[in-house]
């Protein structure tokens, strides 16, 4: 989930071209959760092969990256690893959502309200170690290299922007900016129309750049007071203060200066405040990790998707198709860009 | 409305400098010119190009516009020969164009303009000029064309240099001051363009003499020339590749 940030951040509306020739590196995890909970049928039941094994994941990842790679961009998917002890409240917490969800989502099948159906469907979404290993297998022969983290796959690939080694990272959440990737790409996987839960509206899903320094400037604090706002609003690694919201946290710390002084000034606690400000200031990072992009090995990306998990082959040798031209457009700008 | 007789060579060099960027063009008539102005589909090369009145051998237009399909008019272009006057005459009730050539008459259904918006043309501050003669231009790029995929143009104050570097093999064209019609260079610049856009470019240019190349660092190149006997006079732009440490 992360921090929700969207009111307080500098969103800058984007195509995917105009990320041409630059490595992002992408929250697989939270890349691949959104296909699990997106791409399903509109009873809610997600994409299966003729086993009845679930390829939701696969089929968001080979299409969406291939179109990615078709406009010259360069993913590399960072990985998680083993979850910070602190993480566990939330995942659990998760755990306990989703039986319920799956128990609502019969019940509204059985009841024909697919709308509900759908919904509860998507709160379902879980990714197995067998999913990853799929992904992981279909990334290899696309080409595209994946990086493994040692905790959170936000925090690695926000350093790796922090580095340089890439350009920026991808992710639905704000946690990239709380690890101070200098910018985010929301939505880069999953831009294009998408429906409204409960509604039977679609919206154009914008792809969105947040700039780190620019939104800092234009709130007027620094990284370490908003990783204590965030904090203060409760995180992946802790609950928070109940009853503060982003615009509140913000004002208590522009007035305050730091969490500490806002702890006193209102008397309330938060437990576990240095380690948290830990998680997210001096994460556990490596430099183990290699960022070479390949061509497509097309008779092994078939193997797996058609013959091992029954994707149609015209449609996956058309995504090749696109992943092909990406490889020449990766190296040539548009004119456009001198207008 | 819009009447006119032309020499099917003359056609073929009009038809040639669009084509090589898109299949299909909206052509901006008035009363005493034609132009065109085209993007092609991937956003990376666009011709802007004129023909006057005095091209053709008979022409007659108000202001207008008329959708080809380029295809088309080089299949037409199949059936002249040497010499032959093709006329071109635009059937406002039925929105086609008739052609004639020789005895044979083709109705021509048009294509629809109203998606097909001008493009701007990017305000472009190259600090390199270079004319050259276009056959020494196309000798370089046959020998670049067996080495690599792109071709990189660089001038300084003592000359111009293409140079395609392959993963084997290298081949590089040296055009001293000399050489060359006119040089203004006062510090060395240099891009890099795919060869493909490069050559089907100069390729589509044969019946000119001259090339005028406006040159900047990893900036897109402008290409000047004149056709159709000094009556047309064209643009390409080509953007460059980025290219990687």
């Amino acid at each position: 989930m992360g921090v929700n940030l969207a009111g307080l951040v500098t969103h800058e509306v984007k195509l995917l071209e105009d990320f041409r020739g630059k490595a992002i590196a992408i929250d697989a995890y939270n890349a691949l959760y959104q296909f699990l909970s997106i791409i399903r049928q509109p009873d809610g039941t997600p994409l299966m092969d003729r086993t009845g094994r679930v390829t939701s994941h696969l089929s968001g990842l080979f299409y969406r990256t291939s179109n990615i790679l078709r406009e010259g961009v360069l993913p590399v998917y960072v990985f998680d690893g083993a979850p910070h002890p602190l993480k566990r409240g939330v995942l659990e917490g998760r755990m306990r959502v989703r039986r319920r969800a799956e128990k609502e989502w019969k019940k509204a099948v059985r009841e024909g309200d697919l709308e509900t159906a759908r919904t509860k469907a998507q709160q379902t979404a879980l990714l197995t170690e067998e999913m990853i290993k799929s992904s992981t297998e279909l990334l290899g022969l696309m080409g595209v290299p994946v990086a493994q983290a040692l905790q959170d796959g936000e925090a690695q690939a926000s350093y790796m922007a922090s580095k340089g080694d890439v350009w920026g990272t991808g992710s639905q959440d704000y946690d990239s900016l709380l690890y101070g990737c200098p910018r985010l790409v929301k939505n880069l996987a999953i831009s294009g129309r998408r429906k409204l839960p409960r509604r039977r509206e679609y919206v154009e899903v914008n792809i969105e750049l947040i700039d780190l320094k620019a939104s800092l400037e234009n709130i007027g604090i620094n990284r370490e007071q908003l990783v204590d706002m965030s904090i203060l609003m409760g995180t992946d690694f802790n609950d928070g203060i109940r009853g503060i919201g982003p615009k509140r946290a913000l004002s208590l710390i522009q007035e305050h200066g730091d969490l500490e002084s806002v702890m006193r000034a209102k008397d309330i606690v938060i437990e576990d405040l240095e380690e948290v400000r830990h998680i997210f200031l001096r994460p556990r990072l490596t430099d183990d990790y290699q960022l070479e992009w390949r061509e497509p090995d097309g008779e092994g990306i078939i193997e797996l998707l058609c013959d091992e998990f029954h994707f149609s082959q015209d449609r996956v040798v058309s995504a090749l198709r696109r992943i092909k031209v990406g490889l020449l457009n990766r190296e040539q700008s548009k004119l456009d860009k001198w207008f | 409305m819009f009447s006119a007789k032309i020499k099917s060579e003359v056609l073929r060099e009009i038809t040639d400098v669009i084509s090589t960027l898109v299949d299909e063009a909206k052509f901006n008539i008035s009363p005493d010119s034609l132009s065109v102005r085209a993007v092609d589909p991937a956003h990376v090369a666009m011709v802007d190009m004129s023909v006057d009145k005095a091209a053709f051998e008979e022409y007659k237009a108000d202001e207008g516009e008329l959708g080809i399909d380029l295809d088309k008019i080089k299949e037409v272009l199949r059936l002249a020969r040497s010499g032959d006057v093709i006329s071109l005459d635009h059937d406002e009730d039925r929105n086609r164009l008739v052609v004639h050539v020789g005895n044979i008459t083709r109705q021509m259904s048009l294509v629809d303009t109203a998606g097909m918006s001008d493009p701007k043309v990017p305000n472009l501050d190259l600090p390199a000029k270079i004319v050259l003669r276009t056959n020494e231009m196309r000798q370089g790029i046959k020998a670049s064309e067996s080495v690599s995929d792109h071709i990189a143009l660089v001038a300084h104050s003592d000359g111009f240099e293409m140079i395609s570097e392959g993963d084997a093999d290298t081949v590089r064209l040296d055009l001293p001051k000399d050489l060359l019609d006119e040089l203004q260079c006062k510090e060395k610049v240099r891009s890099l363009f795919p060869l493909d856009y490069f050559s089907n470019m100069v390729k589509a240019i044969s019946g000119t003499s001259t090339l005028t190349i406006h040159l900047g660092n990893d900036y897109p190149v402008r290409m000047e020339f004149t056709f159709a006997g000094e009556n047309g006079r064209a643009t390409y732009l080509l953007a460059p590749r980025i290219e990687s440490e």
